[in-house]
């Protein structure tokens, strides 16, 4: 997984408004607000990068373990999954 | 309805940064349909064209823009309206269209699933097609505009009926609503009839009294569902008509010009469709310096309701939907009063029990009225003398 590169669900509308990444789903109008790290994870996921990389940009970002990086990278993109949010 | 914590946050958000969180993009006036009540002049005098159209796009993506309108005339007339919206989609707009279907084909139906668009409103106003096709002047456009929504209905996508009351199909709404239910589709009414952009105001005479209204005033059901997708929409348009309350849009009269704002086919931008007052145009000046730096954006945003010179001392607030844009079109200022929402006020006060409620706008007119009588004896009066 970690060498995947993370693709969105294309069909889905979204703006980094303030700060904070807003998504909203076409299908059920539902609007998810993401928090800062996830809206660090979902602007790089949108330029391309993959699991590690993300989880190395959190590192230096938000200045935590690279364990933890990792987990946290990984830990966000299953909720993304699992709300639909990822087109894999 | 309270927006839900995320939507308040949203609002909140925009309103403090003067995101323009909404935007109502009509992209041509031209029309399939001459409704009787329709305030457009649909001649095209230089519409925007294709890459003006995209540059502007990408300005409001770079402003913060999230929820965008398509409207009209009638969208589908543009032959680059596809492309428009797939371009639209790659800067990850959230789309809803408004549209009398007319040009709406099973084909496209799929493309606009494909292309996420998230929401259509079609323009009903009857269940009686002799009604809907009366007011519209194409004949067979009733049977056209339904098959499409059953090909949209089809593709899984999310429709509204948008039926526009008058006199002509004030009678027929039950109907309606019971056609809306047999399609699965949530309908909206909209009792507002606005003078022609041009200040003509004959086809004012189309709408219904407040009296003609007071089933539709008593009984909510006619008035439309709220539906899950309205939640995404509680930022565009009123604080007040939307139903949904916000904490963010406290103290001020709408979200036009705060969060919201809208753009003409030739690059004019207001505050709101309903808010006709020119604060710039796109094909000379940027969106950017437009949204921040006009002196008409910055009127509209000074407006405090408690400072409104009539409506803040006025017993019917809580009944009354006053629309800043409507009080300047209809009165002349943006912070007044105007007949119309005094009487709506009225008649949902009456409806609600209370004993010969009067608005200050009406109280104030009626305690004129009086002074000019009086005066008037005493100068007959003095002239008996
Ligand atoms: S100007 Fe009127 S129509 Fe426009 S947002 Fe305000 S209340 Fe609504
Ligand atoms: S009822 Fe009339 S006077 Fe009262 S708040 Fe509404 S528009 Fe103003």
């Amino acid at each position: 997984m970690n060498r995947e590169t993370v693709v969105l669900n294309p069909r889905l509308a979204w703006r980094e408004i303030q700060g904070r990444v807003v998504v909203i789903s076409p299908e059920d109008s539902v609007v998810h607000e993401l928090n800062e790290t996830a809206s660090f994870i979902w602007k790089h996921a949108e330029r391309g990068r993959n699991v590690s990389e993300i989880a190395d940009l959190l590192t230096t970002e938000f200045r935590v373990d690279a364990a933890q990086a990792q987990a946290d990278t990984e830990g966000l993109l299953a909720v993304f999954s699992q709300k639909g949010l990822l087109a894999n | 309805m309270n927006a839900t914590p995320v939507m308040d946050r949203l609002v909140g958000r925009s309103m403090k940064g003067s995101v323009p969180l909404g935007v109502h993009f009509d992209v041509t006036y031209r029309c399939n349909e001459r409704c009787v009540h329709c305030y457009l002049d649909h001649e095209d005098y230089g519409e925007l064209e294709t890459p003006e159209v995209k540059n502007i796009l990408t300005q409001l993506a770079a402003a913060g823009t999230l929820m965008l309108t398509f409207s009209g005339g009638e969208i589908f007339l543009r032959k680059d309206f596809f492309e428009l919206l797939e371009f639209a989609r790659s800067l990850h707009f959230d789309i809803t269209l408004k549209s009398n279907a007319l040009m709406i084909t099973a084909e496209r139906a799929v493309r606009l699933r494909e292309l996420g668009v998230r929401q259509i409103q079609i323009s009903i106003y009857s269940a009686e097609p002799e009604v809907h096709d009366a007011i519209t002047k194409v004949r067979g456009s009733f049977a056209r505009s339904l098959q499409a929504i059953r090909f949209l209905k089809t593709q899984g996508l999310h429709v509204k009926i948008a039926c526009p009351l008058m006199k002509q199909n004030l009678s027929g709404l039950r109907r309606l609503r019971i056609l809306a239910d047999e399609l699965s589709v949530p309908y909206v009414i909209d009792m507002t009839v606005t003078p022609k952009l041009d200040g003509d105001t004959s086809i004012l005479a189309m709408r219904n009294s407040a009296d003609e209204l007071v089933d539709v005033i008593q009984d909510a059901s006619l008035r439309g569902q709220a539906t899950p997708d309205d939640a995404a929409e509680s930022v565009v348009g009123s604080a007040v008509s939307s139903g949904i309350e916000s904490d963010a849009y406290d103290g001020i009269p709408c979200s036009a010009g705060h969060n919201t704002c809208y753009i003409s086919p030739y690059g004019e931008v207001y505050p709101c469709v309903q808010m006709p007052i020119p604060a710039g145009n796109l094909r000379r000046e940027s969106f950017e310096q437009i949204w921040h730096r006009s002196p008409q954006f910055a009127r509209v945003r000074a407006i405090r309701e408690d400072q409104l010179p009539v409506c803040a001392a006025c017993n019917l607030r809580k009944y009354c939907e006053r629309c800043p844009g409507l009080a300047h079109m209809e009165g002349g200022d943006l912070t007044g009063a105007y007949d119309r929402a005094c009487e709506l006020a009225e008649m949902k006060a009456r409806v609600a029990g209370v004993a010969n409620p009067l608005s200050a706008w009406h109280a104030q007119s009626r305690g004129k009225a009086l002074a000019v009588r009086a005066s008037g004896r005493l100068v007959q009066i003095s002239q008996h003398l």
